[in-house]
C-alpha cells in the first residue's frame, strides 16, 4: 500500500500522497475554493508558488496557511479560510521561539538555476555558502523537483545534478525558509516553520527568480483559473492534473511546454491560445529565433509537433477574453473570436516579472526595460548590483531565462567568493560567452512572442485589477480622474495594491496608468516603494527575531 | 486668472481644513504642496486626548505644554466629528483609549496622570483587571489594569483625506504640486515653487509641517519644528474585536483595529531618517520591538501576520500647538499642530481658516502664538512689492 497522508478538509477525509502541497491534494480531490474573500467571493490556488496569497486555508486551527507551500501531512485538521479569522482571546505566544543566526561569506537567496550555480561556484572557490529558499521542493522553477517521486524528464534530471554539484561543493542547503526582510548593511530576516533565520553575511547573491504575469480578464479570480507555472509546479513537483479538461492563454513558451506536458500526463487540452501571430507570418523574427538558438528552437517546434499529434488546437493571434462559472464547477473561458471552451481549469502566462523586492529594498539600481515591460537590475561585470556586496543572478534582475541564469549565476557565485577572498574569480571566459549567446536567444524568443504587457484599455470596467482588495479597473480609473501624480497616492485613495500579495499583480499595470495619464516614463520610482515584509511574516517569526537580533546586538 | 485670496502651503490635514475653512467662507483658496513625506498620509488615525506617555517620557521638559494643551484636544476630537457628520464616514470610532500598566508602579503612574486630566476636564477611570477584562478580554497575563479614556478613539485617515480633498475641490479650492523655496510677505505675500512659478495671495496660511521652518525662519521666526520619521506596521484582517485604542503606560505602542479588520500598530518607534525630503526607511529594530510588544501585550493578535509596515515623517516643535499670524508679518499665519497632529489638524485647519477670512474666533488661541518663537527680523528679507 501506497505511503499515505490523508488529511481532513472542513471535516471529509482528503487521501494524499507524503510529500504533495495541500493545494494538490485538494485540486486532484476536486476542490478549488480554498477560502473566501471580505466581499463573500471564493478563491483558490492561482500562482502556486506563495506569491498571490490566494490558496490561503486554516491549518490545526491556525489561519492563513498557504495551501501551496504546505505539504500534506496525515490528520492535519484543514478548513477553507474565512475573510476575517478569529482573534483567540486564549492565545499565548511560544515560549521559545526557535531563532538561527548565520554569518556565511556568501548567502545565495533563492536555490534555483542561478542560485544553485552561484552556490557550487562559490563553494568550490572556497568560500562558506548557505543557500535559502521558501520551497521545500528544491531547483527553483525551472528545475523543480518531484516532491517524491522519480525525475520525470531530462529537464529534471539536470536540476538534480546541478543540486548535488552544490552540495557536493559544500553549499549549504536550507529549504523552508522564506526571506521576509531586507535591511541595509545586509541584515536578512528570514522565516522558518514559524521561527527565525538572521542572516548577517559578508555578501549575498540574490536569485528568486521571476514569477507569472497574468491575463486581467473578467473572471481571472475564480477557483480553477491559474497561472500556467501553477499548473506546472502541480504536475512536475507532485503529478497533480489542474483538471481533467484545460486550457491554455497568454503569450510565450512556457505555455506550449506546459500544455505538452499536461497532455502526455493524461490531460485533455482543449486549446492553446497565443497572442501574438503565426510565426509562418513572421519568416524575418522566426529566423532570427532560429540562428541565435538552433537547439532551443528545435526544441520549441518539437513540442508544437507534439501538441499536434495529440489533437490539440494550437491559435495563434487569439486572446483570452473572460472566464465564467460554468456548471458543476466547470469555467467557460471566451476568447477575442467569440469561440469558448468549457473547461475544469484556464491556465494563463503572459511573460514573467523579476522577484526584485530584496533587490529594490537594499536600493539597488535599476532600469526600466519597456521591451519586456519590467525593471532589469543594473549590474557589473561581476554580477554585483550597485550595493557594494549585494549581488543579483537569474530572472530577478530581469528576464533572461534559465541557461543565462545558470552563467550568471556561476559568475555571481565566483566573484562574490572572491571579493571575500576565496579564489580569484580569473576564468570565467566560458561563462561570460554562454552569457552572450543566451542572452541573443532570449531577444529573439522574445520577439517570437509579446514580452511586452498588454495595455488594459479594452478590459472592462468590471475587470478585478488587485486580487487581494477586490479593487476593479473602474474603482482605479476614478481613481485616477483626482490627477494622482503618483501610484502611491492611487493606492491610498483606491486601496490598490494594499493586500497581501503587496502588490505583485496590480502594481505595474496600475503604474503605467498613473505614467500614462503623467505623460512620465516609467522607471523604479514609477512603482509602490518597496516595504519590508517582502511576504506576510508570522507574528510568531517576529517574536524570534527579535529574541536573536537583540540577543546578537 | 486672479490671484487667490489665499495661498494655503501645504497639504496635510490641517492645510486641507484651513483650505476647506476660508473657501467655505467665500475666499478664493490656492493649496500648493510638495508632495513629499507628508505626517497625515502615514499617520495612524489614532485620536488621542489623553496625555502619551511616550511624549512624556521622551520630552519631559514640554510635558507642561502638552499637558496645558488638554482641552484642545478635547476640542479636535469634537471637531472631527462634526467634519465626519458631514462630509463622512471615515469610520470614526469613539469608543475610548485603555492606557495599559504591567505592574503596580506603572498603576500608580496612571493614577497620578488621570488625576491631573479629570481636573482638565477628560473623561477618565481607572480600571483594575477584572473590570479590564470586562472592556477587553484579549490582553496579555500580565497586564494589572489600565485607565480608561472615553474621549479617545480612532479613524481611517485615508478615507478622511480622501473625503476632504473631495469637499476642498468641491469648493473650488486649486490644488498645485510645488515645493516653495521662498517665501516672501509684505502688504501680501509672494511664494516662489521649486517648478518656476510664484504664487502670489494676499495671504498665506503655512501648513508645511516640518517644512514650515525654512519657510518662516526669513520672516523672523525660530521655529523649533523637526522631522521625525517614525515606523508602523498593519496585519492581515481579523474578526473585529478591538475596538478600544490601546497604548501602554510606559513604552511607546499604539494599536488599534480599522473596520477593514487590520490590526494597525504604531506608537512612534523611529525609522532611518534619508533626509526631510525623501522617504524614511524601516529600522529592523523597530520592526521587531514594535511588533513584539503589541503581541505580547495583546497575544489574540498572535495567529495573524503582518504584511507591511512602513515609516513616515512626524513633526514635532515645542508640544504645543503653533498658530497665529506671524508677529513680523501677518499677511501670513503659522499653523502646525503639535504632538498627534492629525487629532489636532482639523481644528488647527479650521482656526487658521478662519483667522485668514477674518472671522470672529471661538476659541482663544493667544497661548498658541507663534510669537513665542519670534526673532530678529532679517532685514530685506520681509518686505516686498505685489503685483498681484
Ligand atoms: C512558475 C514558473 C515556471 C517556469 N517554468 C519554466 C520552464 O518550464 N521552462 C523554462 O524555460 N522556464 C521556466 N520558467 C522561467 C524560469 O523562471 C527561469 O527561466 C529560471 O527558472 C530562472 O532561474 P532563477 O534561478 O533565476 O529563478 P528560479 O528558478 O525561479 O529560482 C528562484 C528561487 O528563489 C526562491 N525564492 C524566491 N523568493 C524567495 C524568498 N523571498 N525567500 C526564499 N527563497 C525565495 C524560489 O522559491 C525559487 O526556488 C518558469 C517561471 C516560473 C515563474
Ligand atoms: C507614522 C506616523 C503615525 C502617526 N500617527 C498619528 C496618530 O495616530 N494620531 C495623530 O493624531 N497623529 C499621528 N501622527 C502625527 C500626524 O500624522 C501629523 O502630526 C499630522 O499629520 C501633521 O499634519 P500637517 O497637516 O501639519 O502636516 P503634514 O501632513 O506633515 O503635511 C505637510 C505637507 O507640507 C508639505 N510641505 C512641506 N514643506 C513644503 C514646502 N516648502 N512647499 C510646499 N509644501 C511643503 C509636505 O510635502 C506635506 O505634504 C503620526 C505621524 C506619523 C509619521
Ligand atoms: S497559490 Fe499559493 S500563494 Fe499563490
Amino acid at each position: 500500500m501506497a505511503p499515505d497522508a490523508t488529511f481532513r478538509f472542513d471535516g471529509r477525509p482528503v487521501a494524499a500522497r507524503p510529500g504533495q502541497s495541500l493545494a494538490a491534494a485538494l485540486t486532484e480531490a476536486g476542490i478549488r475554493a480554498f477560502r473566501e474573500t471580505a466581499k463573500g467571493a471564493r478563491r483558490g490556488i492561482f500562482c502556486g508558488m506563495g506569491v498571490c496569497q490566494d490558496c490561503l486555508v486554516t491549518v490545526n486551527g491556525q489561519p492563513n496557511r498557504r495551501a501551496c507551500m504546505t505539504p500534506a501531512a496525515p490528520g492535519l485538521e484543514v478548513a477553507t479560510q474565512a475573510a476575517f479569522a478569529r482573534l483567540d482571546p486564549g492565545a499565548t505566544l511560544p515560549e521559545r521561539p526557535p531563532a538561527r543566526s548565520i554569518a556565511p561569506d556568501v548567502l545565495v537567496i533563492g536555490g534555483g538555476a542561478a542560485g544553485l550555480a552561484a552556490a557550487a561556484a562559490a563553494a568550490r572557490a572556497g568560500a562558506s555558502v548557505v543557500v535559502l529558499d521558501e520551497r521545500k521542493v528544491g531547483g527553483g522553477q525551472y528545475y523543480k523537483q518531484a516532491a517524491a517521486d522519480a525525475p520525470l524528464d531530462p529537464q529534471q534530471a539536470a536540476g538534480a545534478a546541478l543540486i548535488a554539484e552544490a552540495r557536493a561543493a559544500g553549499a549549504e542547503m536550507m529549504g523552508g525558509v522564506e526571506v521576509w526582510g531586507a535591511f541595509d548593511g545586509l541584515l536578512f530576516l528570514a522565516e522558518v516553520a514559524g521561527g527565525a533565520l538572521v542572516a548577517r553575511p559578508r555578501t549575498a547573491i540574490v536569485a528568486t527568480g521571476a514569477y507569472e504575469r497574468p491575463r486581467m480578464v473578467p473572471g481571472w479570480t475564480l477557483p480553477g483559473v491559474m497561472t500556467t507555472g501553477a499548473a506546472q509546479t502541480l504536475w512536475r513537483s507532485y503529478r497533480t492534473l489542474p483538471g481533467r479538461r484545460v486550457a491554455v492563454a497568454g503569450s510565450g513558451p512556457l505555455n506550449v511546454q506546459v500544455a505538452l506536458e499536461l497532455a502526455r500526463g493524461g490531460a485533455e487540452v482543449a486549446l492553446v491560445a497565443e497572442a501574438t501571430g503565426h510565426p509562418l507570418l513572421r519568416p524575418a523574427a522566426a529566423a532570427a529565433m532560429a540562428l541565435t538558438g538552433p537547439r532551443l528552437t528545435l526544441q520549441g517546434l518539437a513540442m508544437l509537433a507534439g501538441l499536434r499529434r495529440r489533437g490539440v488546437p494550437v491559435r495563434y493571434g487569439l486572446t483570452l477574453d473572460a472566464v465564467e462559472a460554468a456548471e458543476g464547477g466547470a469555467l467557460r473561458a471566451t476568447f477575442s473570436d467569440g469561440r469558448s471552451v468549457t473547461v475544469d481549469a484556464v491556465l494563463m502566462n503572459d511573460g514573467f516579472e523579476p522577484q526584485n523586492e530584496i533587490l529594490r529594498l537594499l536600493g539597488a539600481g535599476m532600469d526600466w526595460d519597456p521591451a519586456v515591460g519590467h525593471l532589469r537590475a543594473r549590474r557589473g561585470e561581476d554580477m554585483q548590483t550597485t550595493v557594494p556586496g549585494l549581488y543579483a543572478a537569474g530572472d530577478c534582475a530581469g528576464l533572461g531565462g534559465a541557461p543565462a541564469a545558470v552563467a550568471e549565476g556561476r559568475i555571481a557565485g565566483a566573484c562574490a567568493a572572491a571579493a571575500c577572498g576565496h579564489g580569484d574569480a580569473w576564468d570565467l571566459f566560458a561563462d561570460r560567452r554562454a552569457l552572450a549567446r543566451h542572452r541573443r536567444f532570449q531577444r529573439a524568443l522574445w520577439r517570437m512572442h509579446s514580452a511586452a504587457p498588454r495595455p488594459l484599455d479594452d478590459a472592462p470596467d468590471a475587470t478585478i485589477l488587485c486580487r487581494c482588495e477586490e479593487i476593479t479597473l473602474g474603482e482605479v480609473r476614478a481613481g485616477l480622474a483626482d490627477g494622482p501624480g503618483h501610484v502611491g497616492t492611487l493606492k491610498r485613495a483606491t486601496r490598490v495594491g494594499m493586500g497581501r500579495c503587496q502588490g505583485r499583480y496590480c502594481a505595474a499595470p496600475a503604474a503605467r496608468m498613473v505614467a500614462a495619464a503623467t505623460g512620465r516614463p516609467m522607471e523604479d520610482v514609477s512603482l509602490f516603494a518597496p516595504r519590508v515584509p517582502i511576504k506576510p511574516v508570522s507574528i510568531a517569526a517576529i517574536l524570534a527575531a527579535q529574541e536573536a537580533v537583540d540577543g546578537s546586538a | 486668472m486672479a490671484a487667490p485670496d489665499l495661498l494655503v502651503i501645504g497639504g496635510g490635514i490641517v492645510g486641507q481644513t484651513a483650505a476647506i475653512r476660508a473657501a467655505e467662507a467665500g475666499m478664493r483658496v490656492r493649496l500648493v504642496d510638495a508632495g513629499v513625506n507628508a505626517g497625515s498620509t502615514a499617520n495612524a488615525g489614532s485620536l488621542h486626548v489623553q496625555l502619551q506617555s511616550r511624549f512624556i517620557r521622551l520630552f519631559p521638559e514640554l510635558a507642561p505644554n502638552v499637558e496645558a494643551s488638554l482641552p484642545l484636544y478635547l476640542a479636535a476630537v469634537r471637531e472631527w466629528e462634526r467634519l465626519e457628520a458631514a462630509h463622512g464616514p471615515f469610520e470614526l470610532v469613539r469608543q475610548g483609549g485603555l492606557m495599559l500598566a504591567e505592574g503596580a508602579e506603572q498603576m500608580r503612574f496612571l493614577e497620578g496622570k488621570a488625576a491631573r486630566e479629570a481636573a482638565r476636564g477628560l473623561s477618565v477611570e481607572l480600571l483594575d483587571r477584572p473590570a479590564l477584562d470586562r472592556l477587553a478580554p484579549w490582553l496579555g497575563p500580565q497586564i494589572v489594569g489600565a485607565e480608561l479614556c472615553r474621549d479617545e478613539g480612532k479613524l481611517n485617515p485615508l478615507v478622511a483625506n480622501r473625503a476632504l480633498r473631495a469637499r476642498a475641490a468641491a469648493l473650488g479650492v486649486e490644488m498645485r504640486a510645488d515645493r516653495i523655496v521662498a517665501l516672501e510677505a509684505g502688504a501680501g505675500v509672494a511664494a516662489r515653487g521649486a517648478s518656476g512659478a510664484v504664487h502670489a495671495a494676499r495671504q498665506a496660511i503655512v501648513a508645511a509641517a516640518w517644512g514650515a521652518g525654512a519657510l518662516v525662519a526669513p520672516l523672523g521666526l525660530a521655529l523649533p519644528v523637526r522631522a521625525e520619521p517614525l515606523h508602523m506596521n498593519i496585519t492581515e484582517p481579523g474578526a473585529a474585536q478591538i475596538g478600544h485604542l490601546i497604548q501602554h503606560a510606559e513604552r511607546s505602542i499604539t494599536l488599534k483595529q480599522f473596520a477593514s479588520g487590520q490590526i494597525v500598530i504604531g506608537g512612534g518607534w523611529p525609522a532611518e531618517s534619508r533626509g526631510d525630503w525623501a522617504t524614511p526607511a524601516v529600522r529592523a529594530a523597530s520592526l521587531l520591538g514594535n511588533v513584539a510588544l503589541a503581541a505580547r501585550l495583546v497575544p489574540a493578535i498572535a495567529g495573524l501576520r503582518v504584511i507591511r509596515t512602513w515609516a513616515g515623517m512626524n513633526t514635532t516643535a515645542d508640544g504645543r500647538t503653533v498658530l497665529g499670524r506671524l508677529p513680523a508679518a501677518p499677511s501670513v499665519i503659522l499653523a502646525v499642530p503639535g504632538d498627534a497632529g492629525y487629532t489636532l489638524g482639523p481644528l488647527a485647519g479650521r482656526i487658521a481658516g478662519e483667522l485668514a477670512a477674518g472671522l470672529p474666533a471661538a476659541e482663544d488661541i493667544a497661548p498658541l502664538s507663534p510669537a513665542r518663537f519670534a526673532a530678529p527680523v532679517r532685514l530685506g528679507a520681509s518686505a516686498v512689492r505685489l503685483s498681484a
